[in-house]
């Protein structure tokens, strides 16, 4: 057929493969074929990163027309489940699909929701830190008709993700993300945050800019990473001993520095520092109104925090007539009680923590953490302030990043603690210039970070936290890995099951610790987007637990090693092919802060390949087998796929009692949001989106700041003393020892007032000495720190299987291999592009050196995750992970429920006969 | 006069290879040929090391080795500094490969793709004519060619625009008309230092390394 050659045209659309999305992007369609990306260009004023779109957005194209792609349903005929089985799948109907399907499900519901642990019958696991969401249309209206679902089965969530930042941030600045304020931060201390990386474009936009501006970023890390090579200072610190680093330059700001050069005011009117702490440990209280006592220098008395016009008093210790109350409302102390400031407690505590003293646990000199502490201070600008949007705010152009494994596990608490403190010490907490939250995703609204500011108890935002008193707490919890038993921080919302130790799901399997009922196995496990199998932690022991869950129903792009145990195969129309409406802008993610708000559309540039189908016929089709049709309209009505269709501006609900088009849904979806963003001016409808692609309306860049907000309510940062997590602490370890539950005692430690900093480290060589011991070997056989760092080009994962990828990440070192320090490769005889075998004392990988001057010499590197066995493709590039080596201890699991992405392992040249590497096994 | 140039800031450069892939996409170069590539360099030994990100392709040079060396006189060189090489005159003896100091040339004798078979797109894109010739980075000269009879500006609007310095996330890359002391290159050579790759061969390369701000 000829074809017409004038047949060509730019489809607007959006990338979101990653958390840094999403990116706008055109994509050029010649006779129906999509070609190329190119940046949108229209939308070059309103996106931060200049409408600009990331490398793996490039990588759409091929991934659209992979060949390996799986187009059709399929079921498989081997009912045995394992490594080396081969599934047996043979391409089936739509229709057979959905009735194995609904089958289990209708299974599920005549059973009852739950099983006789309590837990969900039906499991679904997504990855990439709520990326799904963007592209599975209306499945959250099916998953909200359907029920109760178990979203805690991880694949990394948890462990892998800036988790301490997560649950902190959200609970002191609402900073479920946080960052510097980037386009107008000076000096920045970044311990291990990757953000040219793992930033995105606005991200890499944004600090390509300040460089260019004289913003001063030190980068402190085991190796010269992307953002590293960006910087004007390396520091070279030992893995996972940055409390010690950050804690010295509390130090110096504490105890080397005149006071009056730190912002008091701040400190005093803004934060609990006048609070006094009485002699158990808790806040010295008003014993009527229950309200923490502070002193007023005025009228030189005890009075509470909220007393009008009185001028609190940082530092000293005073006698007042108070109560002061433990956990379980405990007294602990009744009438005239001495108490010091939470201020000065903090000064006393700091003491010990001096640069002289961090030298020996980080590897840093004392005079480099002095001259940074320093450095830092001098950039701040305490006493100035900078006019935004008219209003006149407190400018301190200072700020510290944190990256992966410096934010989660132990260790994370006392990093993210000291860098919000630090920033509070100068008043750079949620100012221009300062430290930002950037997201709120544990309260509501997730939308708007202001509005889920109210207030609480003690001069604090309210936070909710999972109750830990008698009446409330539970040691039965709703899904498998505990969250609400075992996290307060972790809150109960919809965000809340991913962010609970969800490495337990999986270890839990075998052996549920006492005092919780028995993990079980869900009778339907659907997975999205994710592939645990080789993303989490020990996953060999991953997939032998895969192997028996019952039954697995796996949206396919490609075959991979998590939908090898699979017994449906689905696939959904991918990025270029399906349709969806999404909110984008205002504040979210880590630099993701706009000056504009609005929707972005998705849409099919093309027809979707072969059997594929949009997420939300899927969705549709699921509701309407399952008899959950008029829930699920309902649902949609309500906004569970993004917005709501009924607002003040108009009225644009489904007939909840018959099955819509994919159309007819975002048509109304589209419709209702115009008119929200317009507040009633204009109703668009879904041809419109198509043609533009976005909406936008102004957000106030004053709006990226909480501070304001919090001093118009008269609240406190929850800062420097933490009486309350304390408390929740102590009443959690109650409740657990009530219940025999002895498990949870490391982790309980945890919760402290004012944190202690100390080698992190040891912990992992504590467990490796668990390991090695009994068979008379010893830790120091494992003398490297295996690390791993984010990839740009192959960021969660999802584009493993684009030659494209591959070949363009190839420019960069370390996509061949296992990166470690030449002058160390020397003494051990090895040659760039050797093979060298990665060992722990259970567990082996292979892989080829990359030799490199930018790492320390008790480090290594390997970058990503791959480790393919399944996936075609990738399985044939020799790459290895360290998520095969990683062990799933609760050992190494902190009091959120967090672990870290480091572990002990031995390097030597060439394959080793004595360990059988991973791919080798499952080849095997 | 006109003399197009490109400009790489080494400040802002994150070696992302989003130029890399958007001039892959641009030119459908196939697997292994980059036009536009970013390379990763380091410098100096533990602790004390320097990693840079160096963007690299044809430098399109004022007196191009590439051109010297060509039997057929395919490479050319107009007279707004673009050296083009002429598909149709190209005997493929990669003698401009080997004369280039900055291996900027590919020469692909037989096609091929991702996935071995071509994809829809690949077929769609698919060029005989690049088969056993030399080819190389051309500063999207199809898009300027273009954007110029369009009254369009190189440099500043993107359809008239090299797809790398379009696609730079970090603003990284530039181009305009050096000749132009407006243009977006001069200003920036004005207020940065910059340095040329291989100065010392007397190619005079039209792309320049910017790498901190000038002494004004």
């Amino acid at each position: 057929m000829k074809q017409d050659a004038t047949d060509v045209r730019k489809v607007p659309t959006y990338c979101y493969q990653c958390v840094a999305g999403p990116d706008l992007l055109t994509v050029k369609v010649e006779q129906g074929v999509a070609t190329e990306v190119e940046p949108n260009f229209c939308a070059a004023d309103r996106h931060p990163g200049n409408g600009k779109v990331c490398v793996k957005a490039f990588g759409l194209v091929q991934k659209t027309y992979n060949p390996n792609r799986v187009l059709t349903p399929m079921k498989r005929t081997n009912p045995k489940k394992g490594r080396k089985e081969d599934p047996g799948f043979v391409p089936i109907s739509w229709d057979e699909a959905f009735e194995l399907i609904t089958e289990r499900l209708q299974r599920v519901r005549a059973e009852g929701m739950t099983d006789a642990s309590g837990y969900p019958r039906v499991a679904m696991s997504l990855g990439g830190g709520g990326t799904p969401q963007s592209y599975m249309g209306t499945m959250p209206a099916f998953l909200s008709a359907w029920g109760s679902v178990d979203f805690g089965f991880g694949s990394g969530q948890g462990v892998k993700c800036y988790h301490s930042e997560h649950l902190y941030g959200e609970f002191w600045h609402r900073g479920f993300t946080v960052s510097p304020d980037t386009p107008m931060t000076n000096y920045l201390i970044s311990c291990g945050a990757n953000v040219e990386a793992s930033g995105g474009v606005v991200g890499v936009a944004r600090h390509s800019k300040a460089r260019v501006r004289g913003m001063k970023r030190v980068q402190v890390e085991p190796h010269l990473s992307i953002t590293g090579a960006c910087s004007a200072e390396w520091v070279p610190i030992k893995p996972k001993t940055d409390p010690a680093f950050l804690f010295a330059l509390m130090h110096v700001l504490l105890h080397e520095v005149p006071r009056e050069r730190l912002d008091v005011a701040f400190l005093a009117r803004s934060t609990a520092s006048p609070y006094l702490v009485g002699a158990g440990g808790y806040y010295l209280r008003e014993p009527v109104s229950g309200k923490p006592l502070v002193f007023d220098a005025k009228s030189q008395r005890v009075v509470p925090f909220d007393t009008p016009d009185i001028v609190e008093t940082l530092e000293g210790e005073f006698v007042a007539e108070a109560v002061e109350h433990g956990p379980d409302g405990d007294v602990l102390g009744k009438g005239s009680l001495r108490g010091q400031t939470s201020f000065g407690k903090l000064v006393a505590h700091m003491a010990t923590f001096s640069p002289e003293w961090a030298e020996r646990l980080c590897d840093v000199p004392a005079a480099t953490m002095r001259r940074i502490a320093n450095e830092f201070l001098d950039h701040a600008c305490v006493g100035q302030t900078v006019e935004i949007d008219g209003k006149v705010l407190p400018f301190r152009p200072v700020a510290v990043s944190l990256g992966k494994t410096v934010t989660n596990g132990w260790g994370a608490y006392e990093c993210v603690w000291a860098r919000t403190m630090l920033a509070a010490l100068v008043g750079g907490l949620e100012v221009p210039g300062g430290t930002l939250g950037t997201t709120v995703r544990l309260h509501r609204p997730m939308s708007q970070r202001h509005e889920s500011v109210k207030p609480g108890p003690d001069g604090f935002m309210w936070s909710h936290l999972n109750p830990t008193d008698k009446e409330h707490w539970s040691p039965n919890p709703n899904i498998r890995n505990a969250y609400r038993s075992m996290v307060p921080l972790a809150t109960d919302g919809p965000w809340s099951q991913a962010l609970g130790p969800t490495h337990f799901s999986w270890m839990f399997l075998d052996e549920t610790p006492k005092g919780l009922p028995r993990v079980t196995l869900p009778d339907v496990w659907f997975v999205y987007r994710t592939n645990p199998a080789i993303s989490f932690w020990d996953t060999d022991g991953i997939t032998d637990k895969m192997t028996r869950f019952p039954f697995v129903v796996a949206f396919a792009y490609t075959r991979d090693e998590t939908n090898h145990f699979a017994d449906v195969l689905l696939p959904d129309a991918t990025d270029l092919e399906s349709l969806q409406l999404i909110r984008v802008g205002g504040t979210k993610f880590i630099e993701q802060f706009w000056t504009e708000q609005g929707f972005a559309l998705r849409q099919p540039v093309i027809e979707a390949r072969g059997q594929a189908r949009d997420f939300t016929e899927i969705a549709t089709e699921l509701a309407r087998r399952t008899g959950l049709l008029e829930k699920y309209n309902a649902a949609i009505n309500k906004g569970a796929a993004g917005m709501p269709l009924k607002t003040q501006y108009g009225d644009f609900s489904l007939a909840t009692d018959v099955a819509h088009s994919r159309e007819q849904i975002w048509d109304a979806i589209g419709r209702s949001a115009s008119a929200e963003l317009s507040e009633g001016a204009e109703v668009h409808d879904l041809a419109w989106w198509k043609e533009n692609g976005l909406a936008t309306k102004a957000f106030a860049q004053s709006d990226w700041y909480l501070y304001p907000t919090l001093a118009k309510q008269n609240l406190r940062f929850e800062l420097p003393y933490q009486e309350r997590l304390q408390r929740v602490g102590a009443e959690l370890g109650r409740r657990l020892h009530e219940h025999d539950m002895h498990w949870w005692d490391e982790q309980l430690h945890e919760y402290q007032a004012l944190p202690v900093a100390k080698d992190f480290s040891e912990l992992w060589t504590d467990e490796l000495a668990r390991l090695v011991r009994p068979k008379g070997g010893k830790t120091s056989d494992f003398p490297f720190w295996m690390l791993t760092a984010r990839s740009m080009q192959y960021a969660w994962g999802g584009n493993v299987g684009m030659q494209m990828i591959k070949e363009v990440a190839n420019n960069i070192a370390g996509h061949r291999g296992v990166i470690l320090n030449t002058g160390k490769a020397r003494e051990l005889g090895i040659e760039d592009g050797d093979d060298v075998t990665i060992s722990t004392p259970i567990r082996s990988v292979h892989g080829k050196a990359v030799l490199r001057q930018g790492i320390r010499p008790d480090t290594l590197l390997l970058i990503g995750q791959f480790d393919h066995w399944v996936t075609p493709f990738a399985k044939d590039q020799g790459m290895p992970s360290m998520n095969a080596l990683t062990p799933m201890s609760m050992a190494l699991t902190d009091s959120t429920g967090s672990g870290a992405d480091i572990v002990r392992v031995s390097l030597v040249k060439g394959r080793s006969a004595t360990t059988t590497p991973t791919r080798e096994r499952a080849r095997a | 006069m006109t003399r197009w140039a490109m400009t790489a800031d080494l400040r802002r450069c994150v070696g992302c290879q989003t130029c890399t892939a958007a001039c892959k996409h641009t030119n459908a170069t196939p697997p292994e040929v980059q036009w536009r590539r970013v390379i990763d360099m380091e410098f100096g030994e533990f602790p004390n090391v320097k990693r840079v990100f160096v963007p690299v392709g044809c430098q399109h040079c004022e007196d191009p080795p590439c051109m010297e060396v060509c039997p057929s006189t395919a490479t050319k060189k107009r007279a707004d500094g673009i050296v083009t090489i002429d598909y149709d005159l190209c005997i493929g003896c990669s003698y401009c490969a080997v004369a280039c100091p900055y291996q900027a040339r590919y020469k692909t004798d037989k096609a091929s793709f991702a996935y071995g078979a071509p994809t829809d797109n690949e077929a769609k894109r698919h060029d005989a004519k690049r088969l056993a010739v030399a080819t190389k980075c051309t500063f999207c000269v199809d898009r300027i060619d273009a954007g110029l009879e369009q009254g369009l500006k190189p440099g500043v609007d993107p359809a008239a625009t090299p797809a790398c310095v379009n696609a730079c996330i970090a603003e990284a890359l530039a181009f305009g008309d050096l000749d132009d002391p407006q243009s977006n290159v001069s200003q920036l050579l004005q207020k940065n230092q910059s340095f040329r790759m291989h100065e010392e061969l007397g190619t005079g390369p039209g792309f320049h390394y910017l790498w901190d701000k000038a002494d004004l």
